[in-house]
């Protein structure tokens, strides 16, 4: 029997998500107010043009003054303001040595949220690495109008790796080490306080057929917040690896998943389990203490997922990708609740975790949400208590009944 | 008229019916295939088809008499039904382009076809099979050549895909087609936009060649017109600007030579045709029959009629995945496979 109506997708909790894809367009999507509403765009920042394309981004998610960093496919690194997106600051990354930004396009980009310049409260320190290893550190006064320029006060720079390609980067929790790894170059770790590279990754070793498959990591992340010492780094021979300095070079672990390589990963908030995303539009999460895979998010999820984000309190996350769709999955029932189409290829997503406080604020206006919930509460137990009553009831006849049948016998 | 002596018909069955119809009612309520003698389930069987024929016969009847009296007054006929397919009860479906789309057109410019498309390179194609190739593979190929303009073929040897790839966009071919043979059969189609395009792997079906159609026509050396029919979400527009990308954008009109895609329930139709536009005395004069044939003397004036040559060959396309870039079979990235978890529904179309 053909099925004629669709199946209805249940609505995600309130929040905010910002994603950014391949003509330079930020969208902002927003699931509001009560319960089981369905996400969708609000705004779009920029115009339509690929030569700004996104490659990537970082956000300072907090609630005074967060800041949200782009980078651009001609080499431009934009801070925006992540409430209405104006933008405050936008640098040229581009060297001086005559490479032009479609050789050398950024992979990394991270905004610190704890360094900041005594001499103003205004500025922004930030990394930025580019596919052939550049890496470099810069604090920036952000200007207070449009007129002013950009004052760049310090700029660190360094070459990760001589010869691959980099594609992927990460900076800790406590901003003290950064990760870097790609097409040929082994996982690294770098102390940002000194720029000198802490440890390096060893290659595992060749199998039982004498076979070495070449060095090739396409995504990592950090597995705990006030550990640097652990990682996950995914593969494109869809291997994800567990990497631990402490022990040993070679990996603790490696788990396979699927058939096509990994491109995103992303850690729960007690580093007990990852996010996994592969280039056909798979995505599970693994138990990475003991390495067993928990479970698919089933979704119709057809195009490779470039991008990975949890929430920071809600069990939500968000993955998107070059099918064009946004999705929000709960972490727990691996359940699709929302998925926004966005119409271009996606290449990142974050979350700003402050906005259920405006929604509170908003909402308390015209209707108290704790009103609603406390009468539905009521609703309940009451319908509950007339069942007890019907079913004490019905116990009653039915006993009656048999005392009968006990009398005519 | 109709109308009458249907109801007179009602009306005699039922003034009989109360006699005999209460045994068939009987058997309609147990259903044939409840009975298990065979020769009695398949004669009560038989009694229903009967019976179900001819209600629906005389539905009909009564259909075409209100319509008929609704001419001979004048009336409006009756609205004709439309029939529920299962393309027209297609799921909603939120990736559908729509024509005021800016983001679409933007897109559209920025994507790997434009430079061919904008008739600013002229498309130069590679056309090669898979390593064992026989019998009908080569036959399809020559027919290829035959339909698109400016296609090479090369043998595949012994070289890795990636290599002709490589080899390809340095010769500044615009796309590769692999024709892929099983079983001496051809059953795969690869579709490789160069330098950096998009991957469409179809599988290949319903191939008929040339020599097998008919009174088939032979295509002339014209660059042909380009018919690309309901590719209407996003992938499916895009897979058509994949299409349309490996013909040339500028066709000779004169040529009168049509290469159509059709698309229906994913199903990607190719046909070839060439066709001739004549004038001709109309003959609908004749056909209607002599009584009237006196007043109608002026509408036999010239008409022009437009005739259809199929030159072959035909073949059906199924998508099963769109690959990001390049061919690469181990680290690849996909833009769009199928999966069945996907088939849901059968109302439910992805081009």
């Amino acid at each position: 029997m053909p099925r004629t109506t669709t199946v209805d997708i249940p609505g995600c909790p309130p929040l905010r998500a910002l994603t950014f894809d391949v003509l330079g367009l930020i969208k902002v999507i927003e699931a509001k107010g009560a319960e089981k509403a369905h996400a969708q765009v609000v705004e779009r920042w920029g115009e339509p043009d690929s030569s700004r394309g996104l490659l990537a981004s970082s956000i300072i998610d907090r609630e005074l003054d967060p800041l949200l960093g782009v980078a651009r496919k001609n080499g431009l690194v934009e801070i925006l303001s992540p409430i209405n997106g104006g933008v405050q600051a936008s640098v040229s990354n581009i060297n001086q040595a005559g490479t032009s930004a479609e050789d050398d396009a950024i992979v990394g980009l991270y905004l610190f949220r704890r360094k900041q310049l005594e001499s103003s409260s205004r500025s922004c320190t930030f990394l930025t690495c580019t596919i052939k290893g550049n890496t470099i550190i810069r604090s920036i006064e952000v200007p207070r109008s449009q007129n002013d320029t950009v004052n760049e006060v310090t700029q660190t720079t360094w070459a990760t790796s001589g010869s691959g390609d980099i594609l992927c980067s990460k900076v800790d929790e406590s901003e003290n080490f950064a990760l870097f790894g790609g097409k040929r170059v082994e996982m690294n770790l770098w102390d940002l306080e000194s720029n000198t590279k802490v440890w390096t990754a060893k290659s595992p070793a060749k199998n039982s057929l004498g076979i070495f498959t070449p060095t090739w990591f396409t995504s990592t992340t950090f597995l705990n917040k006030d550990d640097h010492r652990k990682f996950v780094s995914g593969t494109n021979d869809h291997q994800v690896r567990l990497y631990d300095i402490s022990a040993q070079r070679r990996p603790v672990m490696s788990l396979d998943f699927r058939e096509t390589p990994i491109k995103a990963l992303a850690e729960d908030l007690d580093g007990n389990k990852i996010y996994v995303g592969n280039g056909s539009g798979d995505l599970a999460s693994f138990d990475i203490r003991t390495g067993k895979l928990l479970g698919s998010f089933l979704g119709k999820c057809s195009g490779s997922i470039r991008s990975i984000v949890r929430h920071r309190e809600r069990p939500v996350i968000a993955s998107c990708g070059l099918d064009g769709y946004l999705r929000i999955w709960d972490i727990d029932s691996r359940q699709l609740l929302s998925a926004v189409f966005l119409k271009q290829h996606l290449m990142a997503v974050v979350f700003d975790s402050y906005f259920r406080n405006e929604e509170v604020a908003f909402s308390s206006m015209d209707l108290p949400p704790e009103a609603i919930r406390s009468e539905e509460e009521d609703i309940v137990p009451a319908k509950r208590k007339k069942k007890s009553k019907t079913r004490s009831g019905s116990k009653k006849h039915s006993s009656g009944k048999r005392n009968k049948k006990s009398d005519l016998e | 008229m109709g109308s009458k002596r249907e109801k007179s018909g009602n009306e005699g069955a039922d003034r009989e019916g109360e006699k005999f119809m209460e045994p068939l009612e009987k058997e309609v309520l147990l259903l044939p295939s409840t009975i298990k003698n065979k020769e009695k389930r398949s004669s009560i069987h038989a009694k229903l088809k009967h019976k179900k024929k001819v209600e629906k016969r005389k539905r009909a009847k009564a259909r075409e008499a209100a319509e008929k009296r609704a001419l001979e007054l004048g009336d409006e006929p009756p609205p004709k039904k439309i029939p529920r397919t299962i393309e027209n009860s297609r799921e909603f479906d939120e990736t559908i382009c729509k024509p005021d789309d800016e983001e679409l057109f933007a897109g559209n410019d920025a994507d790997e076809f434009s430079s061919v498309l904008k008739q600013g390179l002229p498309p130069k194609i590679l056309i090669t099979t898979c390593r064992f190739n026989s019998t009908r593979g080569p036959a399809f190929i020559s027919d290829l050549l035959s339909v698109i303009p400016n296609a090479h073929y090369y043998k595949r040897g012994t070289y890795d895909l990636k290599k002709i790839v490589e080899y390809a966009s340095c010769k500044d071919f615009t796309s590769v087609i692999v024709v892929h043979t099983n079983r001496r059969e051809p059953d795969a189609l690869l579709i490789i936009a160069l330098p950096d395009g998009p991957t469409a792997h179809f599988k290949l079906s319903k191939v008929v060649l040339r020599k097998d159609i008919k009174n088939h026509g032979n295509p002339t050396s014209h660059k042909p017109e380009l018919v690309l029919k309901n590719f209407t979400t996003r992938l499916g527009h895009r897979i058509g600007r994949l299409i349309q990308s490996l013909f040339p954008q500028d066709p000779n009109f004169h040529g009168r030579r049509v290469v159509t895609f059709h698309n229906q329930r994913d199903f990607i139709f190719f046909r070839h045709h060439r066709y001739i536009f004549e004038t001709k005395e109309s003959k609908q004069a004749d056909s209607r029959g002599k009584n009237i044939r006196a007043g109608d003397e002026k509408s036999s004036e010239k008409k022009v009629v437009v005739r259809l040559q199929e030159c072959g060959p035909r073949f059906a396309l199924k998508l099963i995945s769109l690959q990001y870039g390049t061919f690469d079979s181990k680290g690849g990235e996909y833009e769009w496979v199928h999966k069945p978890e996907m088939d849901t529904s059968r109302r439910r179309f992805f081009l």
